[in-house]
């Protein structure tokens, strides 16, 4: 199972690639919602990347109820210890 | 200028349409195209005479029967639009986006235009046909990882609709789809929607990017393109009785439509006039035009009356002259059929800039505008010598000098459409 630093390393290159952004830019306290205004179809986007990534089924619903990058960090650690 | 100097109650008979409706200003030009992505760059190419097709590899990679195609020139999209943008849409989507931009800054419309009076028309003859393809090749044989986007990025109307949220236009969106004709279509009916009232300012135009393996090849099968792979700089040659065929080309191109009476009020610079425009349906065959170019030349007529003129009053016709036998040869008869005995002189942009399929109607208007207003007609370029050239006075070799005057842009698409624009030079 891959490490939190991992997880987040793979979550913030996804958010960047889909937002147009640098992964340097996206930290654990930034908000999708509040500092991109991100829109549903960017949300699946990222979300669908991440799961072909982290082999992973992911419940849209952690997407859109994480407060900020770190707490959907937080929830897809949870998810993949489920998992394991 | 003639006229009184009371005050401006009401539309005054000077910016009347000869319909009794508005009349239609040009306020605002942005192109990207083969010949270039300002608009003065490209006319100064089209002037020149010189085509830009070119031999693109990946065509040949894929073994298709043509090698070359004419691509709008690299340039730097980040100055027009973000990269969360650029990743969302298509090629064709960002080329009309960026000549749109060009020609909103360039109208400088003002701040306190009302929104929900300013329409976006756009036409597109193939839409988001290539990203269908690209989607199809990259994931056709696994749909569970289509990228989200899919839908929004291939939808015919996406272009039209990007234009109309990047600036909160609100008013009527529409997208057109006349194949070749679309951007012609798509001028016509904005400046309608404008004369009737429906709107007071239309950003209206054409885009397609549709160099691609499926939709090249298809066109190739039906032999409508030309294979002169060894010589592609020499390929696009409109009435010229060794054509073979069209070439391809890509791009947009946008004109900001306006209210005469406001425009002029509001000190704008007005490019010139869309002052006529008619469309109509051969009904005879499904890509062949018909040969006689009747219904096509009644076209034309349609497009003169309703601006307003007569035959004598038009300077040149800017032809569609795709360089395919069946389309120039047809074209000629049509515009014999409509000028009689005295014909103005024919001109065809596409020698230079390949066909941009749903971009070619606005971007030969943006050119006809210019032409009309400079007075002069560009030479068909790669013209030698053509079986056309009893029925038509055919412009070669070097740009020819006429009085400033209206011109008349002729667009003409598979499935027998015909849309005409009447174009009036900057007074």
């Amino acid at each position: 199972m891959p490490t939190r630093e991992e997880i987040a390393v793979m979550v913030r290159t996804v958010i960047s690639d889909v937002l147009g952004t640098e992964p340097g830019e996206v930290h654990e306290r930034t908000s999708l919602a509040v500092d991109y205004g991100i829109d549903s179809l960017e949300l699946m986007e990222i979300g669908a990347r991440l799961e072909r990534t982290l082999q992973l089924r992911i419940e849209l619903r952690d997407l859109t109820e994480a407060q900020d990058v770190g707490h959907a960090i937080d929830l897809l650690e949870t998810r993949l210890a489920g998992v394991r | 200028m003639t006229g009184g100097h009371g005050p401006a109650v009401g539309p005054r008979p000077a910016d009347r349409h000869p319909s009794g409706g508005r009349r239609v200003a040009v306020t605002g030009i942005g192109v990207k195209s083969p010949a270039g992505n300002g608009l003065e760059t490209a006319f100064a190419a089209l002037l020149a005479a010189g085509s830009t097709a070119t031999r693109v590899d990946r065509l040949v990679e894929v073994d298709l029967p043509v090698h070359f195609a004419c691509l709008v020139p690299p340039f730097d999209l980040d100055a027009y639009l973000t990269r969360r943008e650029s990743r969302q849409i298509d090629r064709t989507t960002q080329l009309l986006l960026c000549a749109a931009a060009d020609a909103v800054a360039d109208a400088q419309l003002p701040a306190d235009q009302r929104p929900d009076r300013v329409g976006v028309q756009i036409g597109t003859g193939i839409g988001g046909l290539p990203s269908m393809e690209a989607v199809t090749l990259s994931h056709g044989d696994r749909p569970r990882d289509m990228p989200v986007h899919t839908v929004p990025r291939t939808m015919a109307n996406s272009p039209a609709c990007r234009l109309a949220m990047r600036y909160g236009f609100q008013g009527s969106c529409t997208t057109y789809s006349s194949a070749c004709a679309s951007g012609t279509t798509a001028l016509g009916e904005a400046a309608r929607k404008i004369r009737y009232g429906e709107l007071d300012v239309a950003v209206a135009g054409g885009c397609d990017s549709a160099v691609s393996t499926v939709v090249m090849g298809a066109f190739a099968r039906m032999r409508a393109m030309s294979t002169r792979n060894g010589e592609p700089a020499l390929a696009s040659r409109p009435f010229d009785a060794d054509r073979d065929g069209f070439v391809m080309g890509e791009g947009a191109a946008v004109l900001v439509l306006e209210r005469w009476d406001t425009a002029r009020a509001r000190g704008a610079v007005i490019h010139g006039e869309i002052a006529g425009y008619a469309d109509n349906c051969d009904a005879f065959h499904i890509v062949a035009p018909h040969e006689d170019g009747e219904v096509a030349g009644r076209c034309m007529q349609l497009a003169i009356a309703d601006a307003g003129l007569s035959t004598a009053d038009i300077g040149h016709v800017n032809a569609h002259g795709t360089s395919t036998l069946l389309n120039d040869r047809a074209e000629a008869r049509a515009i014999a059929r409509c000028f009689g005995r005295r014909p103005p002189p024919v001109t065809a942009v596409k020698g230079v800039t390949g066909h941009l399929i749903g971009g070619s109607g606005a971007l030969e208007a943006a050119f006809a505008l210019l032409c009309a207003t400079r007075g002069v007609v560009p030479p068909v370029a790669n013209l030698g010598s053509s079986p056309e050239a009893d029925l038509v006075d055919l412009v070669s070799g070097t740009p020819r000098a006429v009085a400033p005057a209206h011109v008349l842009s002729n667009s003409f698409g598979f499935g027998g459409q015909n849309a005409c624009l009447v174009l009036a030079p900057a007074s």
